[in-house]
């Protein structure tokens, strides 16, 4: 740190910004019209200093983190000399305004004081629709970007504080829920224009030179805190291999493959050896991809370290244009989530090398979107939500149950909620039995989602993973139960591809049910605690049949659920033996 | 009558007693709380303080209580052995929450144990869609065999929550019922009841925080009585309510999850009361202890309420973001933003260079450096100390010694780290720990587009009087306020507290489909419940309020209602209402959208009967002020502070610095700063 900076006011700075973003999330939270942002919190606030850097993020999305860099450097030179106070940015394409997916709208607001551009209120969140070839946007079938909606470069949605009615009545026209994007988008103006009250306060009260200065001097701490993480990490080349189940019906495997490159301070993700960009909407831009990797990277950093641009700067993504983590023109993204979590969990995969102890074993691989679209009543609906999760046992307990991807720190939507707004019954939603990958620690157990639809002609889709690909263990700990995708079980009972292409039509009274992966276990499950297990039993997270042949815990016959220790004993005895068996050739 | 009005409140290290005499005299008094049996502290603290008054012990009309048993019994597991009967298929919404974790960035987090474990959560075949109506009906007989098979097991508790019950309770109570009959005697708690609002988790979670403290809570007040009783103590027994308002202690008995924040509630209380009374309507309270500060707003002279809670979450800057730390409790609980920053609090430099206080504390042992107990990390408080803002031999009369060279040595290791002197390291500490609690006043008025500038700081807590002025200065708030008995204040807003009942229902559809004859009946039948609980017949004041948003939105704003709703003209009047609030809270209106009604509340108090205000106690022999050496920062330079007792300011305003030094605390006043004494005893800096 500058010996000329007051340490002092650098923090008490931080204070301030971190405050004004956090302020910023929770009126967009408080104003938001549809369940994707009120309920399920996906969406990113933060402010950024004149340059576009960040100087503080809200707590809401992980995977968002660094999203707004690349879009803001790409705002700043399109708009060079035409930033005026009264401005409000809108955009959302990927190509175009380096966005991250059509659904994921930016409505930035430029900070003036004393007539000088000062730093940016910036806030993405992902819309419920954007038009394009289903409702909610996320085709999985879709080759093209524009078949996924209604793409915006950088526009002024006010120009000067004039509003610009023509591209207000083009955005209304081109979505599916007029009223909840344009109440969305209006939430996302009140969160600028407090975060723009916010910095100007500080601005009058310190000068905007100061504020300049400690901006930058917050960017220099945040990459010295990082640079102190990355220096603890052993150096090394750590490779990990992850998959992605495929597209459609029939599906090929896409491959990624990550080489972590930690030298003293820097780390370097290189992704050379991933699967090209796929005919399907799983592609993600390279700021998406970047994104991820300083999420993944940020978790093994302070917990309290700011969320600014400066910790990234030791980190380096490599990332060959035309492959799955850095689609060109014209792949198309609208289901990219899949993508980021896997790049995440690959990040994860490779430190679990180099830092067993500072990581979890895989987990469900992240939510789960299911999306019904149709008319009720006379009106069109559209729902989606995100079902989650589950995660991998780490060295010291057992896997998180109920839980979002580390990625995207999202919430369930309401069942009564949802009853009362849509026409979709939810039939069941709860855990399933057996399905936590075994280990000395066992992975999380994975849980179910029911979903009756009340009406006919329901299009249905919905974006999945896991199913050929269940989620690792780590030293010694067995994968997860894999993921499933039913419509009517039991009943006619057909399943559904993780990333189904075809059309999906549903009629009333189908239903739909989603088995979530379950997490990895960690270390040999014939070392786990009996004890453990026989508490795994009482709370019916494991059957006595899963008891004895994954733990080799046998309980006693009877009512009252008692381990049987000596017989115990013989069976882990004789499933090592078999093991050891197995391997001789 | 002439009534006397006493209070106790249990905190972690001490129990407060307070008494006030019909004519306004407060009297009060600190003793070491007795964890192994909590009532005992508060029955020898009350026989002490009326030994000292020499009045009779059963002359007491109230005995007003605050205590943390319900919070404790849940941040130590120590509560009922509870079960949870939900609807077929949905026995783990509890467990699963709504998912989101507190921490982000944490792949080691570990989340907070259901409060019922699953082996515990049992399953009935019944349904009910989202309009009421029944799809599937309540099956008798498995119900039935649930509730004998319960009533053979250890469960104390039986929380009962079904899908829908919000808007046709008529399953949950056929069930509890079937409860009550096969477990006679057990605490049953039922969702419809305890908390008839939309959305699953919250209302399961809030129904089975109620059933596991349900005994502790019941057993403790049990316990109590009895041991008032034995000592001869008289008067009726109130409890501080988390929403303010105290409430007799079998209706908390009956439904205990109001009372969880009694302790924070009753300070926020008092200020209100005495704030209004001294002529503030908008306050900002501001009370400061050990390991945490705290603020609330206080609106037109009425405290703010939330229903975004969770019990046991722990300290978090941004709780309303980071949520599922704790146990989702929706009652409505005064809005009190906290943060890990009291005197306690432990200072640190992490490893980028950055000067850190807290949320780690040093806790009443061994505490700060400077009570010599074996501290070793330097603190805010060696900080006030090094600063001379805090005496530098002894605290509360000499009964906390202090070490001040044993602060000078723990600062001095951090102004090495940093590169300063002794006296620039603590000044920074104080500095950094008004940056943190302004977080908490702003969480509790800009994060809601209210502007600090519009209110008074109203400072209570240990250690508010020494950082009061700062912080105001930090946020432009012109004018601080400084009660007697700040730093037993909890115990001084008991004595003020109305008996208060809130309840509500759920409403929600259209504002304007809504016929004004249906809202009116329906808070009439509000209404006349809240009499009953308040058994206050017409000496109740009621207060109708109602929840909206505009449609699609997820949250709503509350606003209060004229009682008598007939005509358009009243449904415009809520409209504008809602309007306004949306407008002042967000900074737009959404023309044109429809405005949906949620939940209607009536919230009925019964005036207390005790003295309305403080008196100013008798003319005090002034002790001979001293000065010493304070640090107000570069700009002032350590200034040669006159040392003063509250008495010292009777003769009129001075100008700062001083130091005014009482037995619950210290206040400072800074250089450029004016005090005086208000005709009610309240210190007044003006800044």
């Amino acid at each position: 740190m500058d010996a000329d900076l007051d340490p002092i006011l650098l923090e008490v700075l931080k204070n301030g910004f971190d405050a004004i973003a956090d302020e910023m999330a929770l009126i967009l939270m408080r104003t938001a019209h549809s369940p994707i942002v009120r309920d399920a919190m996906d969406y990113s606030t933060a402010l950024c200093d004149r340059d576009g850097q960040t100087l503080a993020q809200g707590l809401t999305t992980p995977m968002h983190l660094g999203s707004f860099y690349d879009a803001m450097r790409h705002l700043i030179a399109q708009y060079q000399g035409r930033i005026a106070p009264g401005d409000v940015f809108i955009g959302n394409d990927p190509y175009a305004a380096s966005g991250q997916h059509l659904p994921d709208i930016y409505i930035i607001k430029p900070i003036f004081h004393a007539g000088a551009l000062c730093g940016w209120a910036t806030t993405l969140a992902h819309h419920v629709d954007v038009g394009g070839l289903v409702p909610g946007s996320n085709s999985i079938g879709a080759t093209e970007i524009h078949q996924e909606g209604l793409r915006l470069p950088f526009l002024k949605l006010f120009d000067g504080g004039v509003e610009n009615e023509t591209l207000f009545t083009i955005i209304a026209t081109n979505v599916r829920m007029p009223d909840q994007v344009l109440g969305d988008l209006k939430a996302q103006m009140a969160a600028c224009r407090a975060g723009e009250q916010g910095f100007q306060a500080l601005l009058g009260r310190y000068g905007a030179d100061k504020i300049a200065r400690y901006g930058d001097a917050l960017q220099d701490y945040a990459e010295t805190l990082a640079r102190a993480a990355f220096s603890e990490i052993p150096d090394g080349v750590y490779e990990f291999t992850d998959h992605i189940d495929g597209l459609g019906e029939n599906p090929e495997v896409i491959t990624l493959k990550l080489k972590l490159i930690v030298a003293g301070s820097e780390v370097t993700a290189d992704w050379t050896g991933t699967a090209p960009q796929v005919r399907g909407g799983i592609n993600a831009p390279l700021s998406f991809c970047k994104s991820n990797v300083y999420a993944a990277l940020r978790s093994i950093m302070p917990l309290d370290a700011p969320n600014c641009h400066g910790f990234s700067r030791p980190i380096h993504v490599v990332a060959p244009p035309g492959t799955l983590v850095n689609a060109l023109y014209p792949a198309p993204c609208g289901a990219r989530g899949i993508t980021g979590y896997r790049i995440v969990d690959c990040v994860f995969g490779a430190l679990a090398k180099a830092v067993p102890d500072r990581v979890a074993a895989d987990g469900t691989g992240g939510s789960t979107l299911p999306s019904f679209g149709g008319r009720n009543e006379g009106q069109n609906f559209v729902f989606s939500e995100c079902i989650m999760g589950t995660w991998g046992a780490t060295s010291a307990h057992d896997g998180q149950e109920g839980v979002p991807h580390m990625a995207s720190n999202q919430a369930n939507v309401p069942i009564e909620t949802i009853e009362a707004d849509y026409p979709i019954r939810i039939e069941k939603y709860g855990f399933l039995a057996d399905t936590g990958g075994p280990g000395r620690f066992r992975g999380g157990v994975g849980l179910t989602r029911e979903y009756r639809v009340l009406v006919d002609d329901v299009y249905f889709g919905v974006r999945s993973d896991k199913n050929l690909y269940p989620p690792h263990g780590l030293f010694g700990g067995e994968p997860g139960a894999r993921s499933r995708n039913l419509i009517n079980p039991g009943n006619g009972e057909r399943s559904l591809p993780s990333l189904p292409v075809a059309p999906v039509t549903l009629r009333r009274d189908d239903v739909f049910r989603h088995e979530m992966a379950g997490g990895g276990g960690y270390g040999d499950a014939l070392d786990r605690d009996p004890a453990l297990v026989l508490e795994d039993l009482l709370d019916e997270k494991i059957t006595p049949a899963h008891a004895s042949a994954a733990y080799g815990v046998v309980i006693q016959p009877g009512a009252d659920l008692a381990i049987d220790w000596a017989a115990t004993e013989r069976l882990r005895l004789e499933l090592r033996a078999a093991r050891m068996a197995a391997t001789v050739p | 009558m002439a009534v006397y009005r006493i209070a106790a409140d249990i905190g972690g290290t001490f129990t407060d007693i307070a008494c006030l005499s019909p004519n306004g005299m407060l009297s009060t008094y600190k003793t070491p709380s007795t964890p192994d049996d909590l009532a005992r502290a508060v029955a020898e603290g009350i026989c002490a303080i009326a030994a000292r008054l020499g009045m009779d012990r059963g002359a007491f009309s109230e005995v007003l209580h605050a205590s943390t048993v319900a919070t404790n019994a849940i941040l130590e597991g120590k509560g009922a052995v509870t079960a949870l009967v939900t609807t077929e298929g949905f026995r783990d919404v509890l467990e699963l929450r709504r998912i989101r974790v507190p921490r982000l960035y944490e792949p080691l987090y570990s989340k907070p144990a259901p409060l019922v474990p699953r082996r515990r959560r049992y399953e009935v075949s019944e349904r009910l869609g989202p309009k009421g109506e029944v799809l599937k009906i309540l099956d008798i007989p498995a119900m039935t065999a649930l509730a004998s098979m319960l009533a053979l097991s250890k469960v104390e508790a039986v929380a009962v929550c079904f899908l829908h019950s919000y808007i046709n309770p008529a399953h949950e109570l056929e069930a509890a019922a079937i409860l009550r009959r096969a477990l006679p005697g057990r605490f049953i708690s039922v969702s419809s009841d305890v908390l008839p609002e939309i959305r699953e988790y919250e209302r399961t979670s809030t129904t089975v925080v109620n059933a596991y403290i349900g005994p502790v809570v019941a057993r403790y007040l049990r316990s109590l009585q009895e041991r008032l009783r034995q000592s001869g103590i008289g008067g009726r027994l109130l409890m501080m309510q988390s929403s303010g308002g105290a409430l007799d202690v079998e209706r908390v008995i009956a439904t205990p999850a109001r009372i969880v924040e009694s302790g924070p509630a009753a300070g926020v209380t008092g200020a209100a009361y005495l704030g209004v009374i001294a002529g503030y309507r908008d306050i900002i309270t501001f009370d400061m202890g050990g390991t945490t500060a705290k603020a609330s707003l206080i609106e037109d002279g009425r405290v703010v309420t939330t229903d975004e809670y969770e019990v046991g979450g722990g300290i978090s800057l941004s709780s309303k973001l980071a949520k599922g730390g704790g146990y989702a409790l929706k009652l409505p609980v005064i809005d009190v933003a906290e943060v890990g920053a009291g005197g306690g609090s432990i200072v640190w430099v992490d490893p980028g260079g950055a000067l850190k206080v807290g949320p780690r504390s040093a806790g009443a042992v061994p505490g700060p450096a400077c009570y010599g107990a074996g501290g070793e990390h330097a603190t805010v408080t060696d900080a006030n100390v090094v600063l001379g803002f805090l005496n530098q031999t002894a605290l509360a009369g000499g009964a906390v010694a202090i070490h001040a060279d044993a602060a000078r040595a723990a600062l001095s290791k951090i102004g090495a780290t940093l590169n300063c002197d002794v006296l620039e390291a603590a000044y920074g500490v104080h500095r950094l720990a008004n940056a943190t609690m302004m977080r908490a006043v702003k969480a509790v008025s800009t994060y809601r587009g209210r502007d600090p500038r519009d209110f008074i700081l109203f400072a209570f807590g240990g250690n508010g009087g020494v950082h009061a002025a700062a912080l105001a200065r930090e946020l432009q708030i012109r004018r601080v306020v400084v009660p007697p008995g700040a730093g037993v204040f909890s115990a001084v807003g008991l004595l003020f507290a109305n008996i208060e009942v809130a309840r509500s229902v759920a409403f929600p559809r259209p504002l304007e489909d809504a016929a004004p004859g249906d809202i009116e009946s329906r808070f009439r039948e509000l209404e006349a419940r809240v009499i009953a609980e308040l058994d206050g017949g017409e000496r109740a004041i009621l207060r109708w309020r109602a929840d909206l948003r505009y449609a699609g939105q997820g949250f709503e704003l509350s606003v209060d209602v004229a009682p008598g709703i007939s005509t358009d003209d009243d449904m415009s009047a809520i409209r504008q209402a809602f309007e306004r609030e949306h407008m002042r809270s967000y900074g737009h209106l959404l023309d044109g959208q429809r405005i949906d009604l949620v939940t209607l509340r009536v919230i009925g108090s019964l005036p207390h009967g005790g003295a309305d205000r403080l008196a100013a106690p008798p003319p005090e022999v002034e002790t001979d002020a001293y000065a010493r050496p304070v640090y107000f920062g570069a700009e002032h330079g350590l200034c040669d502070t006159p040392v003063i007792g509250r008495g010292g300011l009777r003769q009129g305003a001075r100008k700062g610095p001083l130091v005014i030094e009482e037995y619950e605390g210290t206040t400072i006043v800074p250089p450029d700063a004016t005090a005086s004494l208000d005709a009610h005893n309240n210190i007044v800096i003006d800044l």
